[in-house]
């Protein structure tokens, strides 16, 4: 019967954590990451999500011809070296951080207005490890007044 | 007999005490399960079907896990606004005397977002005194929603020491947008946050069409007003997200209405590329954008948002 009622409490409490890594990747985006925007302003829209090596996320906006932004990539360091793109709608790459030394962040001032694509891929495991590493990455955007 | 009475006593355990717990469990999964598909793969069906601007093809989709929209922030709006040479006028914005009427969570969140952007527009022309009332009815309604103001915050006492500091209005703001959404987000409550974002979008738009009339036909407004043709296509996308909530189900098509006659509007784009001015270390994103928008096709958007918008204040 112990064992039972030790099953059922594991259950709910592994479902606990599943559950709640997402909003713990949204608390350690606003206190690790919104700093590192500074001193551009926050565009005020959390894009935060727990992600496995191999995923991909993807975020859509328009950028103001005569503005200038910062794209800053937030994420734990057990993923590695985030690969970041930013591309067009014809998914033609404008930016590719891994030709930049992998930088987290890219500043940059956008000369017309035009919707782009920021592109995030949590790096593959080249190594012998099995375990699936796992955490959570941030897309942040920031603009200047 | 008494082991048929502790085998009874071990089953009435199990009934009372391990079957509730393994259903809520499954239930408890289910719930995850159906809100990361809602997350996840909902997004991803919706962007399959969508064919224009957005930049996602379905071969892609494949292999996103994740995609998300975000739309300009009512302050960058506001900037956008007075850079093109727009002027106060406080006529068009909305009232705080209608804070009352703002009693259900729709109600709330939606407005939170039209006073945001109302606070925006107020402070980029410093306009101080009504910058302090728009602050106080942001408070009001964030506690309506339920939203807990940081420690240092401006909840704790800084509209009156800051109201005089315009960056430091800005950061006042910026950060109740941030703490709002990011409070939502963290419990669940993504179609609340969905919902500020749509009412602040639709106040900016309103308040930029709002300043183009017969006698002022500013071509930079002009393009600036339909430049929002693609955020309204990013806001469109984020909304489906949440469609099952009624309430913005509600607005859903009344946004799709507003898409067509954005539509009208024809912008076209030469290939974006970067270049490096090495001297002053700035990097841009070049590429011209030609906008042929006249003034009808402002008159129709703006009477198209007025709608929503008094649908919104009402």
């Amino acid at each position: 019967m112990k064992r039972i009622i030790s099953v059922a409490v594991f259950l709910i409490a592994f479902l606990g954590l599943v559950n709640s890594g997402s909003a713990q990747c949204k608390g350690f985006t606003k206190k690790k990451c919104l700093p590192q925007l500074e001193p551009y302003v926050y565009n005020g829209q959390l894009n935060s999500a727990v992600l496995n090596e191999g995923d991909i996320a993807e975020l859509l906006l328009t950028f103001y011809g005569g503005q200038d932004y910062r794209i800053y990539i937030c994420s734990q360091e057990v993923l590695g070296n985030i690969e970041f793109k930013l591309l067009d709608t014809d998914r033609n790459t404008i930016f590719d951080n891994t030709e930049q030394n992998s930088i987290d962040h890219w500043d940059f001032s956008a000369n017309s207005t035009q919707q782009l694509i920021v592109q995030v891929k949590v790096p593959e495991n080249t190594s012998m490890n099995e375990i699936v590493a796992s955490g959570c990455v941030s897309i942040l955007i920031g603009f200047k007044e | 007999m008494v082991y048929l009475a502790k085998k009874s006593t071990e089953m009435k355990i199990k009934i009372l005490v391990f079957y509730p717990i393994f259903i809520l469990s499954i239930l408890f999964l289910a719930v995850s399960c159906e809100e990361s598909s809602h997350n996840n793969l909902d997004d991803i069906d919706d962007v399959e079907l969508n064919d224009d601007t957005s930049g996602v093809d379905s071969e892609h989709v494949d292999r996103v896990t994740k995609i998300f929209y975000n739309i300009p922030s009512p302050i960058e709006m506001a900037t956008i606004m007075q850079q093109a040479g727009a002027t106060y006028n406080s006529e068009i914005l909305n009232s705080v005397d209608n804070l009352e009427k703002y009693t259900t969570i729709a109600t709330s969140a939606l407005n939170l977002g039209v006073y945001g952007a109302d606070l925006s527009y107020t402070r980029m022309f410093d306009q101080i005194q009504e910058s302090v009332n728009y602050l106080s009815v942001l408070r009001k309604l964030s506690d309506r929603l339920g939203i807990p103001q940081d420690e240092g915050s401006f909840a704790v006492g800084r509209i009156e020491e800051n109201i005089d500091n315009r960056d430091s209005l800005l950061m006042i703001i910026s950060e109740t947008y941030a703490n709002a959404d990011t409070y939502l987000k963290e419990n669940d409550r993504e179609s609340t946050a969905a919902l500020i974002i749509m009412g602040g979008w639709i106040e900016a738009l309103y308040v930029s069409a709002s300043i183009i009339n017969e006698d002022n036909q500013d071509d930079i407004i002009m393009k600036r007003i339909a430049e929002q043709k693609y955020s309204l296509q990013n806001l469109i996308e984020l909304l489906n997200i949440y469609k099952d909530d009624q309430d913005i189900a509600e607005y859903i098509p009344k946004l799709d209405d507003l898409k067509l006659s954005f539509e009208k509007i024809e912008i076209i784009k030469s290939g974006a590329e970067v270049k490096t001015d090495t001297v002053n270390q700035v990097t841009s994103i070049g590429g011209d954008t030609q906008v042929n928008v006249t003034f009808e096709h402002i008159k129709e958007i703006k009477d198209k948002v007025g709608k929503i918008r008094t649908e919104i204040i009402s």
